[in-house]
């Protein structure tokens, strides 16, 4: 027989079950023991064994891969010493130093949560006085087994999210403050090192050709942003309410022809363009020879200017259908009787289409508009794939940007072909500071979001 | 009366010459691509800028499929696309129901930090997810590809299926509960049927992205037979080659398939824009 037995035995036997206080069990206590450590609570004061092993257990395992923690700690915050003396091989490398410093920050984080959770659970415990009531080991598993459904449902997806994503994330911030770089600091032959606001002070004014580079590529960055965006749109709506409104027969037939290339993928129409768009041999340069409406080649994609207004008609074509079947999915949201009722008071088709249609389209669009400027901000295709960022200006050869680069297509530049990754860490981290508002604004909107804050 | 017939009248000619002068614009480049496909020769310069004036013939296809990795990479990415898209299904339907379901600790934090993780520039963190999945032993592979495919995926398919399951009435499933229904049988029986159509839409699109997707497979994959479809056909008008007749018959028999599904689901495709997009 078992302690815990005697004891419920001891007070079945009583007339009434004491109060917690009298037993000595106070708020108070239940709280410095679950402080003390994980579980303790549940074990020795509120008879919820199973639920205080499992906490215990994280507890136990956390202490025991403790030195290693420490070590990974030590490490993210050395990023490790240069050795020249050894060979590459067994260097140390600062790369994998600072991944397992920000896993094991990761690890640490959670590990206090699950902490956080635990004392909680041990006052609600307390609170619903579980002590009171005697469960069996069996009810109590069960009732874990219930508990657990949003933990079990929610676990892969933390899980991929915080390996996949968030720790990318936080060590590409982090890489903003070190000087991880080509030629001196590539690992695994050499270290690198946290050098603080450096990067930052280099980009935003100290370097002038890279501060030069960041002011073009950001200004033409949110120029190709605003223009992608509306030129679709308005593309997209004027076709859709020329398209609903005119009434011509063939309808379907265009509408068909005009969703086609949003039914390409965007890869093979941006290859394709490029290919009709190439000074030398393009088609389009022939066509217009063989015409006599030119007579040299035109440089589509190498003449700075003209790239970038080719590069958004390029875009235009790949994009107006998507908008246009928005436009035409919100007309059709509009009731045919509020268009009646003012064409019955004499509404001409442009007044209609003035002081009702276009209010009401834009009211039920205008939201994604946000989206997708925030999506063009980052459209990597559009950029790589027709020019992949050139032509050539005058501070490419240092900078890795070409006059159509934007600046994810930049980061690519300056990580893959210059390995700074330093410089490429402080440009991801000024798209995050400027879209993140859009991201924010965008969802806060959301009824779903509502609900929940 | 009159003025206002012959205005109805040029308006009608305008808009036909204005829709048939798009449809030039927006056909010519994808019958150029047919035309290319089907003509001798490898390299666009010899390309006639008239679609199908060049000849005609089928050695680009068979060059596609007896000389290169094209059946090859068709399988990866279709392995690739099916298992994304069934375990965004999964995963993202069950963190669903539990966000919309359940209260606890730390739900608005986790919520919104989803919210604010997607919009970064996901291959920013591309040298640390290199690192991961060399650690993991997944370089290479397809499922580390789809590991990546899958994390990426789901804090917005988790949002969208949430705000669909939002608008259901709790009623139905607390009776399942008071019946006794366990949370996981609520879920597969009665939360995934009434999910159906965000489901949908949701597997089309995540099924539809990795197949032309380029960065991510670009850094996991690297031996040949690895390679997804987007990869091969881009190496074929990199910047060493210039094999731009086999490029266009890899590139339209993706195509093909996407374009008449486009075509017969428009109508559809409208309204799941509308519900989808419009109504969040």
């Amino acid at each position: 027989m078992t302690a815990t037995a005697a004891s419920t035995k001891k007070l079945k036997q009583g007339a009434a079950p004491l109060p917690d206080e009298v037993a000595g069990i106070t708020r108070k206590r239940v709280c410095t023991f679950a402080l003390l450590f994980m579980g303790l609570a549940h074990i020795a004061l509120l008879r919820q064994k199973w639920k205080g092993f499992a906490f215990a257990l994280v507890e136990v395992v956390f202490l025991v891969s403790l030195p290693v923690i420490i070590r990974n700690v030590i490490g993210l915050v050395t990023l490790g010493t240069p050795q020249p003396q050894l060979p590459i091989k067994f260097r140390e490398n600062s790369l994998f130093l600072l991944i397992d410093g920000v896993i094991t920050l990761a690890i640490i984080t959670v590990f206090v949560v699950v902490y956080w959770i635990s004392v909680r659970s041990a006052l609600l415990d307390y609170g619903a006085g579980t002590r009171r009531q005697q469960s069996s080991a069996k009810q109590q598993i069960a009732a874990i087994g219930t508990r657990a459904f949003p933990v079990i449902g929610l676990a892969p997806t933390v899980l991929l999210i915080l390996f996949f994503v968030l720790v990318p994330l936080v060590f590409s911030a982090a890489v903003a403050f070190t000087n991880y770089s080509s030629p001196q600091h590539i690992p695994p032959g050499n270290t690198v090192d946290w050098v603080g606001l450096d990067n930052f002070a280099s980009m935003f004014g100290g370097d002038q050709m890279w501060t030069g580079a960041l002011v073009r590529v950001f200004i033409w960055t949110t120029i190709w942003a605003l223009l992608a965006v509306s030129t679709c749109y308005i593309g997209g709506m004027i076709l859709a309410v020329v398209l609903n409104e005119s009434k011509i027969k063939i309808k379907p037939f265009f509408q068909a022809i005009f969703i086609l290339p949003y039914a390409v993928p965007a890869v093979v129409s941006l290859l394709v363009w490029r290919n009709m768009l190439n000074g030398a041999f393009g088609a389009i340069n022939k066509l217009l020879m063989n015409f006599g409406i030119i007579d040299s080649a035109v440089p589509w994609l190498t003449e700075p200017n003209l790239a970038r207004f080719v590069v958004v008609l390029v875009n235009l074509w790949c994009g107006f259908p998507y908008f246009m079947l928005l436009t035409m999915s919100a007309m059709t949201a509009i009731q045919q009787d509020v268009k009646e009722a003012a064409s019955l008071d004499g509404a001409t088709g442009l007044q209609r289409f003035r002081y009702i249609v276009l209010p009401l389209v834009l009211y039920q669009t205008a939201p994604l508009l946000i989206m997708s400027f925030a999506a063009n901000f980052n459209n990597f295709g559009a950029i790589y794939f027709l020019t992949n960022g050139g032509p050539n200006v005058a501070d490419t050869t240092v900078t890795g940007a070409g006059a159509t680069d934007i600046l994810v297509s930049w980061i690519y530049q300056i990580t893959i072909g210059l390995m700074k990754y330093n410089y490429g860490s402080v440009i991801a981290i000024l798209i995050f500071l400027v879209l993140a508002p859009f991201a924010i604004i965008q969802f806060r909107r959301t009824k779903s979001f509502k609900g929940e804050m | 009366m009159r003025i206002d017939k012959l205005g109805s009248v040029v308006w009608k000619v305008l808009v036909y010459v204005g829709c048939i002068m798009l449809s030039i614009v927006v056909i010519w480049p994808i019958l150029f691509t047919v035309s290319s496909a089907v003509s001798p020769g490898r390299s666009a310069a010899a390309l006639s800028p008239y679609p199908f004036a060049s000849g005609f013939t089928w050695d680009n296809f068979s060059y596609l499929f007896t000389e290169t990795l094209y059946p090859r990479w068709f399988l990866n990415s279709f392995l690739i696309a099916a298992t994304t898209a069934v375990g965004t299904l999964v995963f993202a339907s069950l963190a669903a129901y539990v966000f919309s379901r359940f209260r606890f600790l730390f739900k608005g934090s986790l919520l919104t930090s989803m919210i604010v993780l997607q919009i970064f520039p996901s291959f920013v963190g591309m040298i640390a997810i290199y690192v991961i999945l060399m650690r993991i032993g997944a370089l290479d592979t397809l499922w580390g590809l789809v590991l990546v495919y899958l994390a990426g995926n789901l804090p917005y398919s988790i949002w969208l299926v949430k705000s669909y399951l939002d608008t259901i009435p709790r009623g139905l499933d607390e009776a399942a509960r008071i019946d006794g229904a366990s949370h996981f049988r609520i879920y597969a029986t009665i939360i995934l049927p009434i999910a159906k159509p965000i489901l949908i839409f949701l597997s089309v699109t995540t099924f539809a992205a990795p197949w032309m997707d380029f960065i991510f497979p670009k850094l996991v994959l690297r031996s040949p037979e690895q390679q997804t479809l987007a990869l091969g056909l881009i190496s074929f008008v990199s910047e060493k080659n210039s094999d731009f007749t086999t490029f266009a018959a890899g590139a339209i028999i993706v195509a093909i398939p996407f374009m008449i599904f486009f075509l017969f689901t428009q109508k559809s495709l409208i309204t799941s824009l509308a519900t989808g997009a419009l109504k969040e």
